[in-house]
Order: structure tokens, then C-alpha cells, then sequence
């Protein structure tokens, strides 16, 4: 039986920005992020991935977004799937790129991007920022201090009100 | 903006399981609590506004 502090999120958030920095070269990009859909599947090749994404596009009642550099919208730098719970967001999946996990990853800031912006969808939607997800045991602290996030129980934890506007603002300048 | 300071011995992604009836219910009872009092600060500033409107 696997070990239940085996799952849940481990999205690592590594610095906060309104775009994604080289982690080599300190080079800033700007980003944005685009719903997919189904039509939209070929984008993502299964193999650089370690979850079924195209099982997430699939699934009429989650929303999958990419995240890209303006400059370079065919690279996908990182990918999430929310679905709307009519109060609050689930978070059902967070994913970096392959070439922005580990210590070689190539650019910082991509999961602290996509979270910002489940954060706004809740907003947009009336749900006043409520996101919900799962976070590995080893990360609920580091989930505390970065993104301000309330410890629920077991691995559950949900970003609130003033924790996601904080994030929103350091992300989306207005 | 500075580094957050991040564990780097683990993996970077997994996914979220369901959340049961329960932790749910639970759930929305504390989210409940926090849009309320949201409410409720939200009408405190309004109020406040409009009284330091008039008295100008």
C-alpha cells in the first residue's frame, strides 16, 4: 500500500516573480498562461511528462492551463489542472516542465506562476482566492512560508482570501 | 524579490487525491468563516468611506 505521504502536490515554489528567471543566466522572461483544450493535446508530448495530461484535457470538468514565455509559445514550461468546486478551486494537478525540476532545472518560478493564477481564476470566479490542494508532507511547512498556505489536516491544505491576493500581486502587476 | 529558500532532496511534481464528504464539509465550514468575516471587514471599509465622505 503506498505510503500516504507519498502523494499530494510537491510543486516546489523557488522564487517569487511576475515571469520566470534562468537559473544560469539570471535572464528574465516574461509568461503567460493559456487554457488548453482537447485539440490542443498534441502540444503536450506524453513522454516529457510525468502525468497523464491528456487524460486531465479529457475531462470536461477540470481546466488545464500551460504556462509559456511570451517570446516562445510552443515551449511548455509547465502545466495545471483545476476544476471549479462552485465555492473554491481544487488544484487536482501541478506539473514543471522536465527541464524545470531538479537542481539543474532551467528556469525559476514556474509553479509560484501557475498557482498565482489558479488563485485569480477562484477570484474571477466569486470564490474570493480559495484553492484547495494536497501537498506532500515534507513540503507543508515550505507551502506555509511561501505561499502562506493554511495547513488543513492529514495533506491537505487550501490557500485563502489574503494569501492569494498576496500572491496575485507579486504576479500579476496591474 | 529574494529566493525562497526551497528543499531540493524531493521530487516536483505529484497530484492532489479527492477529498472525501468529510474534509469537505469541514472545509467549507472554516471557508464559510473566512468569507464572512471577509464580508464583514469589506462592509466595515465602505461604511467607513462613506462616513469620511460626508464629513468632507
Amino acid at each position: 500500500m503506498e505510503n500516504q505521504y507519498d502523494k499530494g502536490l510537491d510543486f516546489i515554489i523557488d522564487k517569487f516573480t511576475n515571469s520566470i528567471e534562468n537559473t544560469l543566466t539570471s535572464e528574465v522572461f516574461d509568461t503567460e498562461v493559456v487554457r488548453l483544450s482537447f485539440v490542443d493535446a498534441k502540444q503536450i508530448k506524453k513522454s516529457n511528462w510525468q502525468f497523464n495530461w491528456h487524460k486531465e484535457l479529457m475531462d470536461n470538468t477540470k481546466e488545464v492551463y500551460k504556462l509559456t514565455t511570451v517570446n516562445n509559445p510552443t515551449i511548455i514550461q509547465g502545466l495545471l489542472s483545476i476544476e471549479d468546486k462552485h465555492d473554491h478551486i481544487f488544484m487536482h494537478l501541478i506539473e514543471s516542465a522536465k527541464f524545470n525540476k531538479g537542481k539543474g532545472k532551467a528556469y525559476f518560478g514556474v509553479p509560484g506562476n501557475l498557482i498565482a493564477y489558479a488563485c485569480k481564476i477562484s477570484f474571477d470566479k466569486g470564490h474570493e482566492g480559495f484553492l484547495a490542494f494536497d501537498a506532500k508532507s515534507a513540503l507543508i511547512k515550505h507551502y506555509e512560508e511561501t505561499l502562506h498556505a493554511t495547513h488543513f489536516r492529514g495533506l491537505r491544505m487550501f490557500i485563502e482570501t489574503n494569501a492569494a491576493l498576496r500572491l496575485i500581486s507579486k504576479y500579476f502587476r496591474t | 524579490m529574494g529566493m525562497i529558500k526551497e528543499p531540493r532532496e524531493v521530487d516536483l511534481s505529484t497530484k492532489s487525491e479527492p477529498w472525501t464528504e468529510q474534509e469537505l464539509a469541514d472545509f467549507r465550514k472554516i471557508m464559510q468563516g473566512i468569507k464572512s468575516k471577509n464580508a464583514k471587514r469589506k462592509q466595515r471599509m465602505v461604511s467607513g468611506n462613506n462616513k469620511r465622505q460626508s464629513v468632507r
